[in-house]
């Protein structure tokens, strides 16, 4: 956190809404990224993150410091997308199991199998299967994979914002990379 | 060695859940083993189909946007806890001066009869006095609080909750008031449970106008989840039995 963060952290704690709204500038981008990577939508990441901005505000006082204020936020926004998933059910995917494809080790599959000309020609075709295998992950691998991939979060950190053992995380993690290995599947 | 899985190669690509020898292990094979490294390139082209992805971007004046909606819902909170103290006079208000007032004198008989009397008896008839004040004019607030939640979370569309704001902000005063009398009664709890109504009141009393469904839907679960009305209820009917 930047000297001047701490200070803006500090005003708006005290209610200054100026110093408020410009930790809003600073982070709101960040904090959509997050949230449209979690609910797959652009109106739910929207309400989502004035949702955590706004428990952001009301919790001022409980920022303790002890991750930084961009970590903290994450966290609440996170929540909040969830929150915005659950809300909008129709959103979550039916699919939470394994993979159709769920043997423990996935990978000796992909080595033999090497990149040529076709598959780069083919990009925006795996970019479309990626989002659908993206849409198929629940709410909670997706999360949990984002978390870990996109935004470097560790798995204690993942395991406490989600309410989950390391264990179920980890398991989560991996079923969200065997899924995204479906989008490949079709080039082979 | 134990043979290496592909979740320990993701484990181990993060750095992360693996413990340092696990850690050596892995790097030590990937170091030897050809096919152990296709397996992990594999991987790592897996990853990166999640990278390729175009970053979500919200639209250029989405901060502007944001802040629109945003400003209205923090800035009474900011008025009410700075610009305002909670004992002015100009916005407390009428009714709950009045219960202050008759809550001050009532605790006012129980301290000066115990400074003033060796009798026991009116020590304690004094404090008894006192005590049914607060309890009476808290009961009283309790129904108000109750009224105001129930009307909001069966509410659908903006309008009622509109109309409950004052009522809101008239109670977030009162209810300071009484948390603060039935502190200084000795009454720890009473006063825990006011001031953990007092976000809810403060969500009431900052609801956009007209609600959206997203606010009154977050406060509906937020009511079903801490069982809030069921609360109210119970400490209200402790508070006055015979109204219950």
């Amino acid at each position: 956190m930047t000297e001047a963060e701490e200070r803006w952290v500090e005003r708006a704690r005290q209610g200054d809404q100026l110093a408020f709204r410009r930790l809003v500038e600073a982070h709101a981008r960040a904090l959509y990224t997050l949230c449209a990577r979690i609910t797959r939508d652009s109106a739910m990441a929207e309400d989502a993150v004035q949702e955590a901005l706004f428990n952001a505000y009301r919790h001022l006082a409980e920022f303790d410091g002890r991750a930084s204020f961009k970590t903290w936020l994450h966290r609440i926004a996170v929540n909040a997308a969830l929150e915005q998933l659950r809300r909008n059910s129709r959103h979550q995917t039916a699919d939470t199991g394994a993979d159709s494809d769920d043997s423990e080790d996935f990978l000796a599959q992909r080595a033999d199998d090497t990149p040529g000309p076709d598959r780069h020609a083919r990009g925006e075709e795996i970019r479309r299967r990626t989002e659908e295998q993206l849409s198929r992950m629940s709410a909670l691998e997706r999360t949990a994979f984002v978390m870990r991939h996109h935004e470097g979060q560790s798995l204690e950190d993942i395991s406490a914002v989600l309410s989950l053992n390391t264990n179920a995380c980890k398991q989560a993690i991996f079923r969200a990379v065997r899924k995204l290995r479906g989008a490949l599947e079709p080039l082979r | 060695m134990a043979p290496i899985r592909d979740d320990e190669l993701i484990l181990h690509h993060y750095r992360d859940g693996l413990d340092g020898e696990r850690l050596a292990e892995i790097d030590a094979a990937l170091a030897a083993s050809a096919e152990l490294r296709a397996r992990r390139d594999a991987l790592v082209e897996v990853l990166a189909l999640a990278d390729d992805m175009p970053e979500p971007a919200p639209s250029a004046d989405f901060e502007r946007r944001l802040w629109q909606q945003l400003e209205p819902r923090i800035a009474p909170k900011r008025k009410r806890d700075r610009a305002r103290a909670w004992w002015s006079f100009d916005f407390v208000p009428r009714a709950a001066w009045v219960g202050a007032f008759a809550l001050v004198l009532a605790l006012g008989i129980g301290f000066f009869a115990g400074r003033h009397s060796v009798d026991e008896t009116q020590q304690a008839n004094a404090d008894a006095l006192a005590s049914r004040v607060l309890d009476a004019y808290v009961a009283e607030h309790l129904r108000a609080t109750e009224g105001l939640i129930l009307t909001a979370v069966n509410s659908d569309a903006g309008e009622p909750i509109a109309g409950n704001r004052e009522l809101a902000s008239s109670l977030i005063d009162s209810n300071r008031l009484y948390a603060l009398a039935a502190r200084r009664a000795g009454n720890a709890r009473l006063a825990d449970f006011l001031r953990q109504l007092e976000p809810v009141l403060l969500e009431l009393a900052n609801q956009p106008v007209p609600s959206n469904v997203q606010s009154t839907e977050g406060l509906r679960d937020y009511v079903r989840k801490t069982d809030l009305l069921f609360q109210v209820r119970a400490v209200e009917s402790k508070l006055d039995p015979r109204r219950t």
